[in-house]
């Protein structure tokens, strides 16, 4: 990680582990494969509905061990894929 | 205004808007046939699928009819006809097609929905309004409602809005927009809500809405979507479900301009209260003896009673929800923590994902019906997107067995075998392989929520 840079930079390990999960989110509702998933990706014409998407948050608070919605001091709700993984970057517990 | 809508206010001012139909308050005076027919006294269900021709037909006929019977479009067809026994209604207004033989007059409305000839009088019948619940287990129950129940919440005065209708007016919550909307002589807008949510949110923009209520479910859903950026919110009101600190606060966030407002209500129990304070739960000032909240409250043994005079204390034809000092047991249970109560859950266990219900048995029996599990138990977690999830904890059935990873594989099995016997919403999103299950306090198993609901 560039340890310089002032904003928030991406931590692939999260990334990969939100990815990795939502996979298997999709994966287990019918199989049905959601379109490639880009930042600017919509969450909720991404391919999951939002029982996926609270599901996704619940597995993940599991394999990670934090769930940035309780945790945040600045409630908000992520809009694309990009931001989700921005908003478990930034609220992830030092 | 205590007696029913009666004149709906006279003026160019739009009173509905629909998709490519605006209807001002002087239009709306003059139903087309079979409106216009319609005799005061009648006894009329209401089964449209458009809500405009639905928005008109509450106007005209609340203060007309005798009693007005609400039926949701998306009824299934053959509850139709015990409904409209229950309910008594003569006649049944429609735009549905293949409606099978009921016990009422079908009176079609398939024309457009535009003014008609002279304006009607008011009549100022004191209309029975007469909803259905949502029935998730079963049929749906009848309750019936006077206008002072409708409208206990509904703010007077103040400056006109524009309010967007995203519930079902079937509903006592849409209804509730409705009258809102209506007495404050707004604007209300109405997008077809069989379209997809984002379509609806676009038009409510390009409607330039400033007030619109839906369930913490729904306001989510209206957040995670970049069209919301353009509503022009001045009010935001909560409702049908309990509201968290988090959405309240997102929603604060997202509309720096609106005040957030939400609303403790049910079919039986009506309009009880509001909180404009934008925090959880609600003020345990409330229960004071006339207090601000409107209905009375009561806590007994940490469950919320509600006492709304306007409410007809039984179902119709069926049976007593009140007790006999009038109170309805609203099943929620609070906890008073300081000066506010906050809601934990309900009382029966009933776990709500996103408006969705369940018990937690019928999914332990679904689990407990798989061989390799000895015991299972099931719970709401918290969840910020939904509200409330299920999880599952299960003992397998071969003590020591369990698969080196963890039970991934027993997991993965049990969610395959949940997904086949139930919908989507009842499925396990957590299962948890576990030794034995503690038994709480009681020595019964544990069914409380895990996570707080608020």
């Amino acid at each position: 990680m560039n340890s310089q840079a002032a904003i928030v930079t991406t931590d692939p390990s999260i990334r990969n582990t939100i990815l990795a999960l939502y996979e298997e989110v999709v994966q287990g509702k019918d199989g049905a494969s959601g379109a490639p998933l880009t930042d600017d990706t919509v969450l909720l014409e991404s391919g999951l509905d939002s029982l996926g998407f609270a599901i996704l948050v619940a597995r993940l608070d599991e394999e990670l061990g934090y769930d940035p919605f309780s945790l945040s001091d600045d409630p908000y709700y992520p809009q694309t894929f990009g931001e989700f993984v921005t908003f478990y970057e930034s609220n992830r517990p030092s | 205004m205590t007696a029913a809508p009666g004149p709906v206010g006279r003026g160019e001012a739009i009173a509905f808007e629909g998709e490519g139909t605006a209807l001002s308050f002087d239009a709306i005076a003059c139903p087309p046939p079979p409106l216009r027919g319609i005799e005061p006294g009648a006894a009329v269900a209401l089964h449209l699928a458009d809500p405009v021709k639905l928005a008109w037909a509450l106007a005209h006929l609340g203060g007309r009819a005798g009693r007005l019977v609400l039926v949701a479009a998306d009824t299934a067809p053959a509850l139709l006809a015990p409904l409209l026994a229950e309910a008594g209604a003569d006649l049944l207004l429609t735009d549905r097609d293949g409606l099978p033989a009921l016990p009422a007059r079908a009176l079609r409305w398939d024309g457009l929905a535009e003014p008609t000839g002279p304006a009607l009088p008011p009549v100022g019948i004191e209309t029975e309004w007469v909803l259905a619940t949502s029935g998730t287990t079963g049929a749906p129950k009848l309750v019936q409602h006077g206008w002072a129940s409708l409208t206990r919440t509904v703010r007077r005065g103040g400056a006109p809005q524009r309010w967007g209708q995203v519930y079902n007016l079937c509903r006592f919550a849409g209804l509730q927009v409705f009258v809102q909307s209506l007495l404050s002589r707004s604007t209300l807008v109405l997008p077809r809500l069989d379209r997809p949510l984002a379509e609806q949110v676009a038009t409510l923009a390009r409607g330039g809405v400033t007030a619109l209520s839906a369930t913490p479910t729904l306001w989510r859903k209206i957040l995670m979507l970049p069209e919301s950026a353009s509503l022009p919110l001045r009010q935001v009101t909560l409702g049908g479900e309990i509201a968290d600190g988090f959405i309240l606060g997102a929603l604060a966030e997202r509309f720096p301009r609106a005040r957030v407002v939400h609303i403790y209500a049910s079919t039986e129990a009506g309009a009880a209260f509001s909180v404009k304070d934008g925090l959880p739960g609600f003020p345990a000032a409330y229960l004071d003896p006339g207090s601000p909240a409107g209905a009375l409250l009561e806590v007994r043994e940490g469950r919320l009673f509600v006492h709304n005079g306007g409410v007809r204390p039984g179902y119709l034809g069926g049976a007593r929800f009140a007790d006999e000092r009038g109170f309805v047991d609203t099943g929620d249970m609070v906890e008073r923590r300081g000066d506010r109560f906050h809601f934990l859950g309900r009382a029966n266990g009933m776990i709500n994902v996103g408006g969705n219900k369940l018990y937690p048995e019928e999914v332990e029996n679904v689990l407990l019906a798989h061989p390799a599990i000895r015991f299972a138990r099931v719970a709401a977690q918290r969840s910020p997107i939904m509200g409330q999830l299920v999880t599952a904890e299960v003992v397998p059935a071969a003590a020591n067995a369990p698969d080196p990873a963890g039970g991934r594989e027993l997991v993965k099995a049990l969610r395959h075998h949940c997904q086949d016997r139930l919908e989507p919403w009842k499925v396990p999103a957590l299962i948890r392989v576990v030794a034995a299950l503690g038994p709480n306090a009681g020595g019964k198993l544990e069914r409380r929520p895990a996570g707080r609901a608020a």
